[in-house]
């Protein structure tokens, strides 16, 4: 049996012996996935089918006026793959490696039963993905643009999908990764991405999720960081109708940084669980994490953000903190900010909040002759967009924005909005 | 019966009739099943319907199994090598006079300021009376009647006032509510029970007379305080004297049932024995605290500091079931050598413009772990439910930890919840600007724990404060440095 065979079978063992999460597990305690299986069947995990997309649909689902390199997959199958990268620059799709190189394909996908948030649906997902983007720099290379990896779904069943980022000492890259579709039917995404940045090198990666409602979406960010590295993620979670993702990073060499941001606008019946977990292993590690939630319908949202600092992690300092706004009385939040703290020399403080606009700033507004509505909308996507701030790229920030602040409630003024936009955005 | 002709048989009684259980009674060997449960039951000469209660919360009991959730570690508790039934220690097997106790443990009571007597008494010497505190017992329970409290051993209540305890026994914490709590209802033979009568304010805190009487608290301690409409009562449990206890296991279950406009304000210093300097031994302290604001504008307070047992699991947990109703949890627990501390509390909001406040501080030296969990719920009818929750916690040492597991459930949108957490050692910056004006490194550790334990003192009942201020400082010897 070949190693890639191996790995595979190792791993599905490891799925059916375990099988998928309960409510009855702490770290699963919000979040059912018996919908996912009561809908697709009990072989939840059986691919979709293969779809040709033109390219207009492609522009359709794509952030507009966008400057990066694409990738395209449709369906968890690779659609279409820019060139021109520069030296040092290693792009290969997951299907590729496994015919050509199965050692990396091995690599890409590993997976490991002690990883912090590790669920059996990961072992699935190494035993099941087709395809992926795994992307190589060497030292010192910075990629030139953005790398942009669009996923459409539009057909039923799953797709299973398997990134891997690895970056040399000293390389930096832009990563956006976006999950979009509006498939009429119930599908599943279940999407993987396994970071590792080495001694120096810095990754910012945007995860945006805009998938249909009907969608379930299921993702991991596994990140694994040496000396000095630094990660900044923002993630955003708008679409599907039952989404998980957990973000794990391991700050193993000192001086490492991570920032993690996220936000969640949820409607109608949808069901958003973010969990991450960020170990500190190694002194002088710096964390920073800030999640924002808005609410409306019936819509359930779950934070759970835990941070846990290790024996050994002297001078650690970390932040955390996470803010909710519920806009209706049939919304919910379930949040749990998490401290693991095995050493006394840290910085370490989370908060949490939930509640409504401030009567202070609706007061403000509304005395310089705003309506209350008006008022309430613009402090509604004030809150959104704090956490997106500091993104580093504006046509995605704005691509963010216009798709949370659609599903706001209220129809915003139009030169208020058009205000909003350009102040929020400075070119 | 009046309920104040009550209270004069019950103040009839004596004091031999109070804590101390008859001697002759044989102890039961180690096991726990049906007839030792109808054992206790009969020797309380209790009625029929307790006897089922119990029975009905020990088969449920064998069917649920240990939690292992909490972030502590203990090695496996074998529930049939506990005697279930211990009559309280004769006076005679105590030590004759404080010659014989322990140097350490009268250090100890010296450094805390405690008067003689009352070191007698905490150590068990046999003193065939103390007077005054008998006298002074008296006076109390004279003060007590004239307001129409009662307050008295559980199992009396059960015989006086049947149809009380029978009403609100198990409604706060069902029998079937952890595993822990159907242990203790299907096997509890001791505690406190207090009934505060419409409009009545408690003329005393309860701690005085709690302190005097509290020699022989049972292992599986039953505590019952009802509060009805517009009466106010504080209690005070435990003492910040350490006490020496035979049982390791100590699982009690509190309940407090507060109706419109009560209060009731529940305070405890828990100073068990921690085991020694390598974690060998001690007091696991597993208790179940809930109160219930049943009525409107009610109000329900626990303040704890907890500084004893080798292990403390509890949340002093609040139901916020009346409009307007109030809950509040202030707390300090230490651990340092071996201790390991799982605590917070629960604010369940089900009542409109329900509010809630949670201060915790956690102080982890040596070896010590640290753990705050703490619920907040608020439920989809809680509308205008405010609820600050604030857990800090002091590292001293690097091989202790603290940990923060709070949990957050919103259903209604008009709820405000804010919380806020930090984590840091003690600053050197702090540390050296006292040492610059001539404090001692010990001091200065002092003063900074106490002033990072303010906020929960400032909750304590007057006298207490002080002491556990002292005690504070005590605990905190030889930790730092």
């Amino acid at each position: 049996m070949s190693d890639i065979a191996l790995v595979r079978e190792k791993a599905w063992q490891e799925f059916e012996q375990t099988g998928l999460p309960t409510t009855r597990q702490e770290e699963w305690k919000y979040t059912s996935l018996a919908r996912i299986s009561s809908v697709l069947g009990e072989a939840w995990w059986k691919e979709a089918a293969a779809s040709d997309i033109d390219q207009a649909t492609v522009d359709a689902y794509a952030i507009p006026e966008f400057d990066a390199y694409r990738i395209v997959f449709a369906d968890g199958r690779l659609q279409s793959v820019t060139s021109g990268f520069p030296d040092g620059v290693t792009l290969n799709s997951l299907s590729e490696l496994l015919e050509k190189d199965t050692q990396k394909a091995a690599t890409a996908l590993q997976w490991n039963v002690q990883a912090p948030l590790f669920n059996a649906a990961n072992a699935a997902n190494s035993a099941l993905a087709r395809d992926g983007v795994c992307l190589c720099i060497a030292e010192g290379v910075v990629l030139d643009k953005p790398l942009y990896i669009l996923h459409i779904a539009s057909n039923p069943g799953a797709t299973h999908l398997r990134h891997g980022l690895w970056l040399g000492k000293h390389a930096e890259a832009h990563v956006i990764e976006h999950y979009a579709g509006d498939s009429a039917e119930a599908g599943l995404t279940h999407a993987i991405t396994l970071v590792h940045l080495a001694d120096g090198a810095s990754l910012t990666h945007d995860r945006l999720q805009t998938e249909s409602l009907h969608q379930f979406h299921l993702g991991r960010l596994d990140v694994a960081q040496k000396r000095n590295s630094r990660f900044i993620s923002h993630a955003a979670a708008l679409g599907a109708s039952l989404s998980r993702l957990d973000i794990a990073v391991a700050l193993d060499e000192a001086g490492a940084e991570c920032t993690l941001n996220g936000l969640y606008a949820l409607a109608g019946r949808q069901h958003c669980d973010h969990h991450t977990q960020i170990d500190h292993i190694a002194p002088h590690c710096t964390s920073r994490e800030h999640y924002r939630g808005i609410l409306d319908g019936r819509a359930h949202g779950v934070f759970n953000g835990k941070v846990v600092i290790h024996k050994d992690a002297s001078g650690t300092d970390s932040k955390q903190s996470n803010a909710n706004l519920l806009l209706s009385d049939k919304a919910e939040i379930d949040a749990k900010p998490e401290l693991v703290i095995d050493h006394d020399d840290v910085q370490a403080a989370h908060g949490c909040t939930v509640g409504q606009l401030d009567e202070n700033q609706l007061f403000y507004l509304k005395s310089r002759g705003l309506s209350d509505e008006q008022a309430r909308q613009i402090l509604t996507r004030a809150f959104a967009d704090t956490v997106l701030t500091g993104m580093h790229s504006s046509a995605v920030r704005r691509f963010i924005e216009q798709a949370a602040f659609a599903k706001l409630p209220g129809e915003i003024a139009s030169e208020i909005a058009d205000e909003l936009n350009t102040a929020a955005v400075p070119e | 019966m009046s309920e104040n002709t009550q209270v004069e048989d019950l103040v009839g009684k004596q004091y031999e009739a109070g804590f101390v259980t008859d001697i002759e009674q044989e102890t039961l060997p180690p096991g726990l099943n049906e007839d030792v449960i109808r054992h206790i039951s009969a020797k309380k000469d209790e009625p029929e319907w307790l006897l089922d209660w119990r029975l009905a919360a020990f088969e449920h009991w064998k069917t649920m199994s240990e939690p292992n959730w909490a972030h502590v570690k203990f090695s496996a508790i074998d529930y049939q090598a506990i005697s279930y039934f211990s009559a309280p220690k004769s006076s005679e097997d105590g030590p004759k006079s404080l010659d014989e106790v322990d140097p350490k443990l009268l250090e100890t009571y010296k450094k805390l300021g405690i008067p003689l007597h009352e070191q007698e008494m905490l150590a068990g010497v046999a003193v065939d009376a103390i007077f005054d505190s008998v006298s002074v017992a008296t006076t109390f329970k004279g003060k007590l009647k004239d307001a129409g409290v009662i307050f008295c051993p559980i199992s009396e209540a059960v015989r006086d006032y049947p149809e009380l305890v029978r009403k609100y026994l198990g409604s706060v914490v069902p029998t079937t509510d952890n595993f822990y709590a159907a242990l203790n209802s299907a096997v509890f033979t001791d505690g406190s029970f207090v009934f505060i009568p419409k409009g009545v304010r408690c003329p005393m805190e309860l701690s005085t007379y709690f302190r005097i009487n509290a020699a022989n608290t049972g292992q599986f301690e039953r505590t019952l305080i009802i509060a009805e409409e517009g009466s106010h009562v504080s209690y005070l449990e435990g003492c910040t004297a350490p006490q020496r206890d035979e049982n390791q296991l100590h699982a009690a279950v509190v309940e407090l049932v507060a109706l419109d406009d009560a209060q009731i304000k529940y305070s405890t210093v828990q100073n068990w024995y921690p085991g020694d300097e390598n974690g060998v031994g001690g007091i696991y302290n597993f208790v179940t605290k809930r109160g219930d604001c049943r009525g409107a504008r009610s109000r329900i307070s626990w303040t704890q500091v907890e500084t004893g047992s080798a292990i403390t699991w509890k949340y002093p947990s609040c139901i916020l079931r009346g409009d307007d109703s109030v809950g509040e949890f202030y707390s300090v627990a230490l651990t340092k050598m071996h201790q390991q501390a799982d605590t917070g509390t629960k604010m369940v909001h089900l009542g409109k413009n329900t509010t809630s406040t949670i201060i915790s501080k956690g102080i982890a030296a040596g070896f010590g772990q640290q753990s705050y969990r703490g619920l907040v719920h608020i439920g989809k009818n809680a509308d205008g439910a405010r609820n600050h929750t604030q857990c800090d916690s002091l590292l001293l040492g690097s091989n202790c930890g603290a940990h923060t597991f709070p949990y957050v459930e919103v259903k209604n949108p008009t709820a405000t919840m804010e919380h806020e957490a930090t984590t840091s050692k003690i600053g050197d910056d702090q540390l050296f600007y006292c040492r610059q004006r001539g404090i001692s490194e010990e001091d200065a550790v002092n003063l900074i724990v106490n002033g990072f334990c303010k906020d929960v003192f400032n909750n304590l009942p007057m006298e207490f404060a002080v002491e556990a201020n002292r005690l504070m400082e005590v605990s905190l010897e030889g930790a730092v440095g």
